[in-house]
């Protein structure tokens, strides 16, 4: 919005191309892409296409809208995938003995972390980026330990329906999706939530001079993360009714480059949930691109890492000036 | 102050060094802890070989990272490094013979100049970038060995043994361990980085060349990184692995953090590094001695590494924290 006004005085066209080029950039993205593995694949954008595409992207959608809030704040949560395999861990261990009550369970686990990660930054100033990693190496070792490294497979049906039920051609997941993403951009644009987090990742010491208590803020964003990373795991379980919970260190990677690649800046105050879709969007339908000309993981991840690096550069906010580490 | 240190020098040097190195006394304790628990597993020689084995993997791991974190930055590439110049030297040793290990030296050194170049010209936060680059360098390796770990022969030299149960690596490892605690301890350089982890503008307005001085600390990171990588490569068996653990990431960063190297920089450096790393590697044989199952190792070791984290960025108020 600032740029905007800046450049009211130029010609109109161009103007608006410069103050939305953060905007105009994946969509793009994403339209080229559609077309380059239609061409090569007719069957990208066939109904069976497009389903396989929603089943991979409505569970990282998910995640993804979490990590933008406290992207959005400056900081970096690392825990996001070790949270979310926590989460269907426990609803995959537990859902024989509790039913549909384990949700809320899952859910109130990954808050839990959220909370401890977010007392980490906020209250020990502890950079994010190391606490966040702290607290997933314990995430990971929990799970390690709950699920002493067998697969784990769920045949509860009530469960899995939470993901599975098809409506109108499109199973649930894809709607828990739109709603989580639909939920974060009102919040993020809409309630004075959103606006204090925008102005708590804009400058943090302004944000705290006119009344924000940041520190609460920094908590929330995080809690909200662990939420929606819970969310997601419990989904993902439900969904694939299994799976091998074997995520590395790389597996942060393609999340943040979705976040990034929609144009949230690692500054902070800049870009929010809404844009996440359509970074989400670019990436799984690369990965799903990827697969469908049987290139290998390794290279995805390459590319993955690449997107990373080339989108932080490119949506960092150059006018900040500010020391970065 | 001085009087003191004249009329007693011994024990104000001693409560010094204490004061600045807490960790020593942890070390101590947990020893005489292990020492009381389980005397005849823990103070065998085959326990000393295998502490000191563990201590070396760890040890020129964190030798490079140590040397960015006191400029304030990450360093998360060193794996990733490791990994890739181990497949180079799979790939070229068929080539060019035993010379191809240098190869390991030269990509190291390189990634680390690019690190420094991007980081300071880019001006993108260190973690994300050398976290991309380790993830795009594992990717790599999976890519070019073709997803098997390859195994490597030759090299047998670099690690043969010289003393019986002292590992050959941990002689290998004292000039390197010197060699960072004389760049950081004996030269300018040292002052230098850390005086922009304690204050970058300043450090700028008193005529340091931050952004050559960021990249030399990056450079160097990755110089130690590749001559620990040549021994480290043979010292786990002349191999080229393929997995990127996440461990294996985290637990060099938990010894430089035990030793008490602050994560915002200004602080610490190699010689602390010495002191964390030995610490873990006796907290872990320690663990794995009381035969506890591993799933529960690395969940205390997890939870040692959020308390030293926090604890090394206690009494920082007022610092901006990203």
């Amino acid at each position: 919005m600032k740029g905007e006004k800046m450049i009211a005085g130029r010609p109109l066209a161009r103007g608006w191309l410069r103050s939305n080029t953060t905007t105009i950039g994946p969509i793009l993205a994403a339209v080229a892409i559609i077309a380059v593995f239609q061409v090569i694949n007719p069957d990208f954008l066939s109904y069976n296409g497009l389903i396989t595409l929603v089943y991979a992207m409505s569970y990282f959608l998910i995640a993804a809208c979490g990590l933008t809030f406290v992207i959005m704040t400056g900081s970096f949560d690392f825990s996001v995938v070790s949270v979310l395999k926590l989460a269907a861990l426990l609803s995959v261990l537990y859902v024989d003995r509790l039913g549909l009550w384990v949700v809320p369970l899952a859910l109130l686990v990954s808050v839990g972390f959220g909370f401890i990660n977010g007392l980490f930054v906020a209250k020990f100033k502890v950079p994010s980026f190391m606490a966040t990693l702290g607290v997933s190496v314990v995430v990971e070792g929990i799970a390690l330990y709950l699920s002493k490294g067998f697969l784990h497979v769920i045949n509860n049906e009530t469960f899995r329906a939470l993901a599975t039920t098809f409506i109108a051609g499109l199973p649930s997941i894809f709607y828990w999706a739109m709603g989580i993403w639909i939920l974060s951009t009102f919040i993020a644009l809409v309630t004075p939530f959103g606006r204090r987090i925008y102005a708590v990742g804009g400058n943090p010491i302004s944000a705290g001079l006119s009344g924000i208590n940041v520190a609460w803020y920094r908590i929330y964003v995080f809690m909200l993360s662990g939420l929606f990373a819970g969310l997601a795991g419990v989904l993902y379980m439900a969904n694939w009714g299994g799976g091998s919970m074997e995520l590395g260190a790389d597996a942060a990677i393609p999340l943040f480059a979705s976040v990034v690649a929609g144009g949230t800046a690692l500054t902070g105050g800049v870009g929010g949930p809404h844009r996440t879709l359509l970074g989400v969007i670019i990436i799984t339908w690369i990965q799903a691109g990827m697969f469908m000309l049987a290139v290998g993981r390794d290279i995805q991840v390459v590319t993955f890492g690449l997107i990373a690096l080339v989108m932080s550069i490119a949506t960092i906010d150059w006018r900040r000036i500010t020391i970065i580490k | 102050m001085t009087t003191l240190a004249r009329s007693r020098p011994i024990t104000t040097a001693i409560t010094q060094t204490l004061k600045t190195h807490p960790v020593i006394l942890a070390l101590i304790a947990l020893f005489l802890l292990f020492s009381a628990l389980y005397p005849e597993r823990f103070l065998g020689p085959l326990n000393f070989s295998t502490i000191l084995r563990q201590f070396v993997t760890l040890i020129l791991f964190a030798l490079g990272p140590s040397i960015v974190i006191v400029t304030g930055s990450l360093d998360l590439s060193y794996v990733g490094i490791y990994m890739l110049g181990s497949v180079l030297v799979w790939l070229l040793t068929p080539i060019l013979g035993l010379v191809s290990i240098v190869v390991i030296l030269h990509l190291e050194v390189a990634t680390g100049f690019l690190i420094g170049v991007i980081q300071v010209k880019a001006r993108i936060p260190s973690f994300i970038l050398t976290l991309s680059l380790l993830v795009i360098y594992s990717g790599l390796t999976a890519y070019l060995a073709g997803g098997y770990p390859r195994s490597v022969k030759g090299y047998e030299f670099i690690t043969a043994t010289l003393i019986p149960n002292l590992p050959t690596a941990f002689l290998w490892s004292i000039p390197i361990i010197a060699a960072a605690v004389f760049i950081m301890k004996g030269t300018r350089i040292g002052t230098y980085l850390s005086a922009i982890g304690s204050n970058e503008e300043g450090a700028r307005l008193a005529g340091i060349n931050v952004d050559r001085y960021k990249i030399l600390a990056f450079t160097l990171s990755g110089l130690f990184t590749g001559i620990g990588s040549i021994i480290l490569f043979q010292h786990h068996g002349g191999s080229a692995t393929v997995e990127l653990n996440l461990n294996t990431m985290v637990w060099p960063l938990l010894a430089i953090v035990l030793g008490g190297t602050s994560l915002m920089g200004g602080s610490g450096g190699p010689q602390r590094t010495i002191l964390g790393a030995l610490t873990f590697t006796v907290v872990n044989r320690g663990l794995v001695l009381a035969l506890l199952n591993p799933e529960a190792v690395q969940l205390l070791l997890g939870l040692l590494l959020i308390v030293s984290i926090v604890v090394s960025s206690r009494g920082l108020k007022g610092v901006t924290v990203t």
